[in-house]
């Protein structure tokens, strides 16, 4: 018989058998080949990137990319051809000579590559424009659409070409596999028995005890100050933690495991059961063979897991973080009440609505004389490296009136704030708060305000984190009675006069903020509210959507190779699942022990993978993020979703896994 | 003796077979009987060794085993059935191979939810009655084909089931290997009082037997019995019957 016509009956008949491996592959292709065109794209590249920063993060990605794709295809590759050792022991056995094997195998991949091609551009195609269309949305970009074609031929040919080299590696991988191997391996390559286990105790309890001190570590990071992050260093305590827990990862999972499950089989009342009787040894058994793959999946499904949550939380925090970087939807700096007149004209042009309100504040500076003064108070004093801190700021109090305050908070629509406030009386105040600092409480401090000649002490009744005006323009913000503020004025110019602006009408108006920022010259005391958030989008889509592809294609990958394993060792046992249904194990007690097996191999990968995601989301969250927001869960809840989507996916695959797997040991 | 098998009329016919696999077949089995069934290949023992043990289903007639009518029972009430009265051994061992030895002929014993302690005596006192308690520890793959099968014949009559059915128990094992598994079987029948039946195609595995069914074209033709004869003689006499048959062919 011809190789191709060989070549196609094989996967006729075993189209069952090959439909998820097309699938997996066409999936991966799908996202390669719509990465390779978003990267080809100069219409989108233009806008969304000018300084060439997407264009390098694209060529990196690429490289990871393909290295990813090669191994996922190769680990598949290999995984078919020990369901096939046999067969092609057959066909040697009748006089086929390895190089015809060879070439049947190498046209077998060409045809499932090129359907997988196929399908994978015309998806691919579809993926690519749906990312543009939901950029361009996102970031209400001006692009036209016809510009773009839903083929790129360069980025077509960029994938033909990567996809014929991977079928040539395949084909050197196959003919290395198929020259090494002698005929009666492959005859009995399916029957070669595992060896016995062997148990050791101290890669097991060293396994153990270095994940168990690289999470600690990790933990150690909430100590603040006094933790080991601070006094050693961010960075050699960051490679410690990585090495113990990875480190203890390999070993966790090739010693510690089957060692507690062998250790756990003395505990005769819980393991002489009809499941765990067959579950446990089995385990102990399959992850013999299997702990490498198992391994390389928890350290991927730990990559993405924390990629993903790490992701969700950079894009979140910040976006939650604007309402108190710019509280107002615009704010700015005025030197002279004409230029509230020209602003106000300005803001004519692009709103005709009149739900628009003009608050001005005076911000006097008040130093102070007490020992002990809250750091805001001298924030910003002294030079450092971040780019804000160019313009130094004098110590001191910026104080504000209370009636103000009332003013803002209403106009910029934060009425649970204003429903928990208590007027204050003239020796009273409210601190504004820049960080939260759960561990020192500042209400009750008393500080004396130098005013004129005269020091006024006023108590701090509450601290706050809800400031009315942006941090651009105010920081050690004290909030005090009206009198006060009154006797404040008369004694002292102000050192600030700030226009805030809000209403409904003026929100996400890019425009109008352009507008306002030629006018005031590109001045760095104007912030908005939306600008603000829509610089997020603009500055980070681009990087979520690049490491988006990555964390798309890991999940596939990791959730093709658990399926592909677990069916793979579910069906080579079919036999053991029969002797099990002669002794009288019922159907349902079968599927049991299926999903319990399978359940087993799922849950290492993601539960190692959540656990070191919490751990590595704790330390990125403590150490590289700035903390300007009250720690509470919602705002994990972004990271929690991400952990939800991965168990979600993670599950689908599971299900997936113990109907194949029920179908092909059940079936009669 | 009691009765405790008794099979009526039991017909099978496969879908696309031009012949029926059992044709009308009818016997009992009593109490503590051994029975070896014997045959060529295609002659339906093997067909008939699967619908008395509920793996398959009969085209027509009735099983009555220890007093119920299997015919009419559901996919897990065979199942409860197979786990409480019956035991099995084939040829090729069959055992889980990621068990040890002394966790293979514990299962059965799992699946009647019996106390550790009670599976543990068991499984112990019966493989130091048949000389396997040094290899309880060891896993199947590091014993010998006869090893393996006497595990497999101890995992088989742990339970006490109402009756075992081997298919070719010693099809894979040499002549020393064979004689022990025999031996196994026939002490397990007098001192456990096992009821036995043995499909195997060897006359030396048939003599060891107290009754021998011959089949043919999915009918009994034959029944031989041993009586009071001695076991060398029973052999000769089946060894003939199987000459006999074969130049009838």
């Amino acid at each position: 018989m011809h190789n191709l016509s060989m070549a196609f009956k094989n996967l006729k008949n075993n189209f069952s058998f090959y439909a998820l491996y097309l699938l997996s592959v066409s999936f991966v292709i799908t996202i390669f080949f719509a990465f390779t065109s978003f990267s080809m794209n100069t219409v989108m590249l233009e806008k969304i990137s000018n300084d060439g920063r997407v264009e390098t993060m694209c060529n990196t990605i690429s490289v990871f990319l393909m290295a990813f794709v090669v191994f996922y295809m190769s680990y598949s590759n290999r995984f078919f051809l020990r369901r096939r050792t046999k067969e092609l022991g057959i066909y040697a056995l009748l006089g086929y000579r390895k190089s015809t094997i060879l070439s049947l195998l190498i046209t077998e991949n060409l045809l499932t590559c090129s359907g997988a091609f196929i399908a994978g551009i015309l998806l691919g195609g579809f993926f690519h424009k749906g990312i543009v269309f939901g950029i361009t949305k996102l970031l209400d970009l001006a692009v036209n659409n016809s510009e773009i074609h839903f083929f790129n031929p360069n980025a077509i040919m960029k994938t033909a070409c990567f996809i014929f080299a991977v079928v040539i590696v395949l084909a050197l991988s196959n003919s290395r596999f198929l020259f090494k191997s002698s005929l009666m391996d492959l005859v009995r390559y399916e029957k070669s028995a595992e060896k016995k286990m062997k148990f050791h105790a101290v890669p097991a309890v060293i396994g153990f005890f270095a994940v168990i001190s690289g999470y600690c570590l990790a933990l150690d990071i909430l100590r603040g100050t006094k933790s080991l992050w601070l006094t050693i260093g961010f960075y050699p305590v960051a490679m410690l933690t990585f090495t113990l827990v990875l480190s203890g990862t390999v070993l966790f999972i090739a010693s510690f495991l089957p060692f507690s499950v062998q250790a756990g089989k003395k505990n005769k009342r819980k393991f002489y059961t009809e499941t765990k009787i067959i579950t446990a040894p089995g385990f102990i058994y399959r992850i013999h063979s299997n702990s490498r793959t198992l391994i390389m999946l928890t350290l991927l499904s730990a990559a993405t897991l924390t990629v993903s949550s790490v992701m969700a939380l950079s894009l979140y925090y910040p976006i939650a973080a604007v309402s108190r970087m710019a509280p107002s939807e615009i704010e700015c700096r005025i030197e002279n009440e004409s230029e509230i007149t020209a602003i106000q004209q300005i803001i004519n042009k692009y709103s005709s609505d009149t739900d628009v309100t003009f608050l001005q504040t005076d911000i006097y500076k008040v130093t102070s004389s007490a020992g002990q003064l809250p750091m805001e108070y001298g924030i910003g004093t002294s030079k450092g490296d971040a780019d804000n801190e160019k313009i130094l700021r004098d110590a001191g109090f910026e104080c504000i009136p209370y009636s103000n305050y009332i003013a803002l908070l209403e106009a910029q629509g934060r009425q649970k704030v204003l429903e928990q406030l208590t007027a204050l009386n003239d020796n009273e105040c409210i601190l504004v708060k820049y960080q939260p600092a759960p561990n020192d409480d500042e209400t009750g401090n008393i500080y004396p305000l130098l005013i004129g000649n005269n020091e006024i002490p006023v108590t701090v009744t509450a601290v706050t984190l809800n400031n009315p005006i942006s941090f651009a323009n105010s920081v050690g913000t004290l909030i005090i009675s009206d009198d006060l503020y009154h006797t404040i004025a008369e004694q002292a110019v102000p050192a600030a006069k700030i226009l805030s602006i809000n209403g409904k009408s003026i929100e996400d108006n890019e425009a109008l903020f352009q507008a306002l920022s030629e006018f005031l010259s590109g001045s760095p005391y104007l912030q908005g509210n939306s600008h603000r958030k829509h610089e997020i989008f603009s500055l980070n889509s681009s990087t979520f959507l690049l490491l988006g592809f990555l964390v798309v294609l890991f999940f596939i990958a990791s959730g093709s190779i658990l399926y592909f394993n677990n069916v793979s060792a579910i069906t080579d046992s079919k036999s053991d699942y029969n002797i099990l249904w002669k002794m009288g194990y019922t159907d349902r007690k079968i599927k049991k022990i299926i999903k319990k097996q399978t359940a087993a191999f799922y849950s290492i990968p993601f539960l190692f993978g959540l656990a070191d995601c919490i751990f590595a989301t704790l330390v990125y969250k403590s150490a590289l993020m700035q903390n300007i927001l009250e720690n509470s869960l919602g705002l994990y809840a972004p990271a929690m979703a991400a952990i939800m989507l991965t168990f979600i996916i993670y599950l689908v695959y599971y299900h997936l896994t113990v109907h194949t797997c029920c179908k092909a040991v059940l079936t009669k | 003796m009691p009765t405790l098998l008794e099979a009526k009329e039991v017909t099978k016919i496969y879908a696309k077979a031009q012949h029926p696999s059992l044709n009308k077949v009818s016997f009992s089995v009593s109490k503590s009987e051994f029975i070896a069934i014997m045959g060529a290949s295609g002659s339906g023992k093997t067909t008939l060794l699967n619908v008395l043990s509920t793996i398959d289903t009969p085209t027509s007639g009735s099983i009555t085993i220890d007093g119920v009518n299997i015919k009419n029972l559901t996919n897990s009430g065979a199942a409860d059935f197979r786990r409480d009265k019956l035991g099995f051994i084939f040829q090729e061992y069959l055992l889980l191979d990621s068990l040890t030895i002394f966790e293979n002929i514990a299962v059965p014993l799992t699946l009647q939810k019996l106390p550790p302690k009670k599976i543990e005596n068991m499984v112990r006192s019966l493989a130091e009655a048949f000389g396997i308690d040094s290899q309880l520890n060891k896993y199947p793959n590091e014993l010998s084909g006869g090893q393996r099968q006497r595990a497999s014949a101890l995992r088989a009559i742990v339970k006490r089931p109402s009756i075992l059915f081997a298919d070719e128990p010693t099809g894979a094992l040499d002549s020393n290997s064979a004689t022990d598994l025999l031996n196994t079987l026939k002490e397990s029948n007098e001192a456990l009082s096992t009821t036995i039946l043995m499909v195997t195609h060897d006359a030396y595995a048939a003599s060891f037997a107290d009754r021998i069914l011959i089949f043919k074209d999915g009918r009994i033709i034959r029944e031989l019995f041993k009586q009071n004869d001695d076991r060398r003689i029973f052999y000769e006499s089946i060894a003939r019957e199987v000459a006999k048959l074969d130049t009838e062919r």
